[in-house]
């Protein structure tokens, strides 16, 4: 994308210009978004993104600018604006006099797609998308249904002033249902999204009939719902998705976004038992082809398997380049960005809580009244407080020991760190799946998993 | 190329390829100044820009965009384009397009020394940490936004307007004993001049620390009382429902109700992409239709969908001018600056005042308006504020909650999220409030 020499005059400059430290993290990215409605093509877009940030270190002080000009002298314009809004401007520093020896990464292709996107045209795409469609027509009440193919091919550049010189080619794509039923005036959706870092091999994994099926099910399933009842009860939360509840609960007050600023309830705990000893906790970067996956961060660095607790243990937390600096915690690999136009914070990649010895079955039969959280929609945290929301997407009623009538509307409500002790078990069913994680440095792609877990109680909002 | 170049070079080769297109671009400027413990922590100064293509081929709308402006992306965007519109199977039109004139909305709004900008972010971080029940300042700073938008098409239309915002505020985390709570607020204004950090960190503080020692709420149904920032959260979600497009989806509950009380007599809604120094006012939509105002609800009465030109002829109904693309989309229809006629009949008596909801994304269905949000609030009696209450959740449908709306303040407030919302506080009949 760009050639060593350009990228070596910037960074020097920039060492002139008294920065401790340079990146330039550049990004070349093809998107394509299919959606088809009623059983034809509704919309699609394809498009690239094509920019370049340049961050800037003066001590922990972090200057950023970013462009669409990848030109040398579009790089060093933007350069010289950060240094005159830094005040650096007209300090010559002797640093950077001599030259940049890159360490080159190369990619070892441990996400590389099996069908590449370039394999297959538009129309086997179409195709695939109305068999989702045509998956979730399983009942007259089913309405409406939208099916999506987001295919997301991203190239990027990272090098900075220690010599770091990192390229890697990211594949994802995802398929997104979603299906509207409908009875009186009475409409409920229901949803089913899987995603990895593959190419079209996606639709081996993922049949999409079945996946429209599982979305039209939920759908169903909420539209004879009742709503959820009011207070605090035992909940059993699913496996996959159901993970969201601890990456807002527990994951965003480990990142040292948060930490280093104290600004986590989970600062300064390491080595204590933050946790159920039941709970390990980890946060891994490295599973081929998982949705968060990458070879190597947004800040050049190979990604890691981050054990963060281990029974209970606080044992890691979440490390960028900026939180090292401020904490003196080792880096983990977990700098990551929505795209050129923010600055890397740490972020989570795959987390979840490892499998424990428990039979599903067992959780459910020893609760009296409870909800099953079977499916789990977004949530939202703040680490401050270690407050969190989440949304149950498909719930049931747990009485005596039993799954019993669904229930809809059911939002779960507490604190992060007091719901991690309330985990009193664990089952072995552990499985991942995808979302989209928002935060400082914007949306990145992120998966959540666990297996099934029993909390003994949280708040449940439903109709009082 | 340019951006001006690049629109140039589009327009003429979709003549030579004989396709109908109309070109969006979009130019930002971007300066964010973050404080943390007296220094500036992150300083943000960015440019970005990029084209977006809608062509119509065979009848039908296809979509493109890119930011490499080389002649290799150019042509293939067109191609693509070409290629997503032959493939759709719906039909589709550019509107004719007329002259839209070139608009400045920010004038000098922005102009002032980069110095006295670094000086503001300073000075509310440092009044942030000036309070003994601040435990950590996670940032406060100062943001600046400024765009150039135009728009051209192979069908007349031509247009350009720039506009921008200048915002200020904080996160800071507070505690007395052993109770924490985390704040966060952004105030955002037309001019640089216009803001005021020393009274936005006041504001944050004192908004934050009223939340401390908050007591658990028993379960059960409270009159509520919602503050302009969390009935703005709700406007945001509705504002999917008074979507034509959606209500075209079939994903509005709104649909075919034009003319019947939708909510209580005293709600007026309004949208008015017109309104003088507007947060979100803009002189026309994204295909060029010019901007008026448009009563959504007047006196609780439906009285139309926000829509664009392919929404309102598939409805057969007025186009309100209120399509909307960023250069990296496609067509949609989005509100401007949305708002809640203030009435000034509120009075506080005994309820649950609810300054904040959380998790909206994903704890309030926009299809069936049904909503369970975890909320912050005051616990209100005698016609004031008494203590703070925690760890609830509010459900309930915006339907019924429009619908027992018995009272409004007389200021507005606006917040941002997409588009701009206003509110004053909003008196709510009765909700369904999940406590211990």
């Amino acid at each position: 994308m760009l050639q060593p020499e350009l990228v070596e005059a910037v960074l020097r400059r920039a060492l002139q210009g008294g920065a401790d430290f340079a990146e330039v993290y550049a990004e070349r990215s093809k998107r394509r978004r299919m959606t088809v409605r009623s059983g034809k093509l509704e919309e699609a877009i394809s498009g690239l993104d094509y920019g370049a940030g340049i961050r800037l270190f003066f001590g922990t002080e972090v200057v950023y600018a970013y462009t669409n000009d990848l030109t040398q002298e579009g790089l060093l314009e933007a350069l010289e604006t950060l240094l005159r809004a830094k005040g650096a401007l007209g300090q010559v520093d002797a640093r950077g006099a001599g030259g940049l020896d890159f360490r080159k990464t190369l990619p070892q292709g441990l996400h590389t797609p099996k069908v590449p996107l370039s394999e297959k045209d538009k129309r086997f795409r179409l195709e695939r998308l109305l068999e989702a469609e045509a998956g979730a027509r399983i009942s007259p009440e089913i309405k409406q249904v939208e099916a999506s193919l987001q295919e997301w091919e991203q190239e990027v550049l990272i090098a900075n002033t220690e010599g770091t010189w990192a390229e890697e080619k990211r594949v994802r794509t995802r398929l997104f249902v979603l299906a509207v039923a409908q009875e009186g005036a009475e409409v409920q959706t229901g949803v089913a999204a899987p995603g990895k870092s593959v190419g079209l091999e996606l639709f081996q994994l993922y049949p999409p009939g079945e996946v429209g099926a599982k979305a039209a099910r939920q759908a169903l399933t909420n539209l004879r719902a009742k709503p959820a009842p009011a207070g605090t009860l035992p909940v059993v939360v699913g496996n996959g998705f159901g993970g969201v509840i601890f990456h807002e609960a527990l994951g965003h007050l480990l990142e040292t976004t948060s930490v280093a600023k104290k600004a986590s309830v989970l600062a300064d705990r390491l080595g204590e038992e933050v946790a159920s000893p039941a709970v390990t906790y980890i946060d891994d970067g490295t599973l081929p082809h998982a949705w968060g996956s990458t070879e190597v961060d947004d800040e050049g660095r190979p990604t890691e398997r981050t054990v963060l607790i281990e029974r209970g243990i606080l044992k890691s937390y979440m490390v960028d380049r900026l939180g090292h600096l401020l904490t003196g915690y080792p880096m983990t690999g977990s700098g990551r960005r929505q795209d050129y136009t923010f600055a890397p914070t740490s972020r989570m990649r795959n987390t979840f809580i490892a499998p424990g010895d428990r039979e599903v079955e067992d959780l459910i039969a020893g609760v009296e009244f409870g909800l099953y959280a079977k499916e789990m929609g977004g949530g939202q945290v703040k680490p401050g407080s270690g407050e969190y929301n989440f949304a149950v997407q498909e719930g049931y009623i747990i009485r005596h020991g039993r799954l019993e009538e669904p229930v809809r509307g059911a939002m779960l409500v507490g604190k992060g760190p007091e719901t991690i002790r309330k985990v009193v078990a664990v089952a072995k069913d552990w499985e991942n799946a995808p979302g989209m994680c928002g935060s400082l440095s914007g949306m990145v792609p992120v998966e959540v998993g666990q297996p099934h877990v029993l909390v003994s109680e949280i708040v449940v909002g439903g109709r009082a | 190329m340019t951006l001006e170049e690049a629109k140039g070079y589009l327009l003429r080769r979709a003549r030579e390829l004989g396709l109908q297109a109309e070109v969006l671009f979009q130019e930002e400027r971007e300066l964010s100044l973050r404080a943390r413990q007296g220094v500036l922590e992150e300083i943000k100064e960015a440019r970005q820009g990029g084209i977006g293509l809608r062509v119509v081929a065979g009848g039908k709308v296809g979509y493109a965009y890119t930011e490499e402006l080389s002649e290799a992306a150019l042509e293939w965007a067109l191609a693509e384009a070409r290629d997503n519109a032959l493939l759709s199977g719906k039909g589709g039109f550019l509107p004719e397009g007329r002259p839209l004139g070139s608009h400045d909305l920010l004038g000098e709004g922005l102009s002032a020394p980069l110095e006295a900008k670094k000086e503001a972010a300073l000075a509310l971080e440092r009044t942030l940490r000036e309070d003994p029940r601040t435990r950590s300042v996670l940032m406060g700073g100062y943001q600046e936004r400024e765009v150039r938008v135009a728009l051209a098409s192979t069908q007349g239309a031509e247009g350009a307007f720039r506009t921008g915002l200048a915002g200020m505020g904080g996160s800071l985390v507070m505690g007395e004993g052993a109770s924490l709570k985390q704040g966060w607020d952004f105030r955002l204004a037309k001019e640089f001049h216009a803001l005021d950090p020393g009274r936005t960190a006041l504001e944050i503080r004192e908004r934050t620390a009223r939340l401390l020692n908050a007591r658990p709420l028993p379960t059960g149904r409270y009159r509520a009382y919602l503050e302009p920032k969390a009935m703005a959260g709700l406007l945001a979600v509705f504002a999917q429902a008074l979507s034509g497009k959606n209500a075209l989806e079939g994903k509005s509950r709104l649909l075919g109700r034009i003319g019947e009380q939708v909510a209580s007599p005293l709600v007026t809604l309004v949208d008015d992409p017109t309104l003088e120094r507007g947060l979100l006012s803009r002189p026309f939509d994204a295909e060029g239709t010019p901007a008026r105002r448009t009563v959504v609800i007047e006196k609780g009465v439906f009285k139309t969908f926000l829509h664009n030109a392919e929404t309102a002829r598939a409805l057969g109904q007025e186009n309100t001018g209120h399509a909307h693309r960023r250069y990296r989309g496609t067509l949609d229809v989005a509100p401007s600056n949305l708002y809640l006629e203030p009435v000034g009949n509120l009075a506080l008596t005994k309820g649950v005042l609810i300054t904040e909801f959380m998790g909206l994304h994903a704890g309030a269905n926009s299809v069936s308006l049904d909503f369970s949000l975890q909320a912050l609030g005051l616990w209100v009696e005698e016609g004031a504020a008494r203590y703070a209450v925690e760890n609830f959740a509010v459900s309930g449908n915006l339907l019924e909650l429009l619908q027992a709306v018995e009272a409004l303040g007389d200021r507005l407030e606006w917040e941002v999220l997409g588009a701009a919302f206003g509110s004053p506080v909003v008196a709510v009949a009765e909700l369904s409030f999940a406590g211990t």
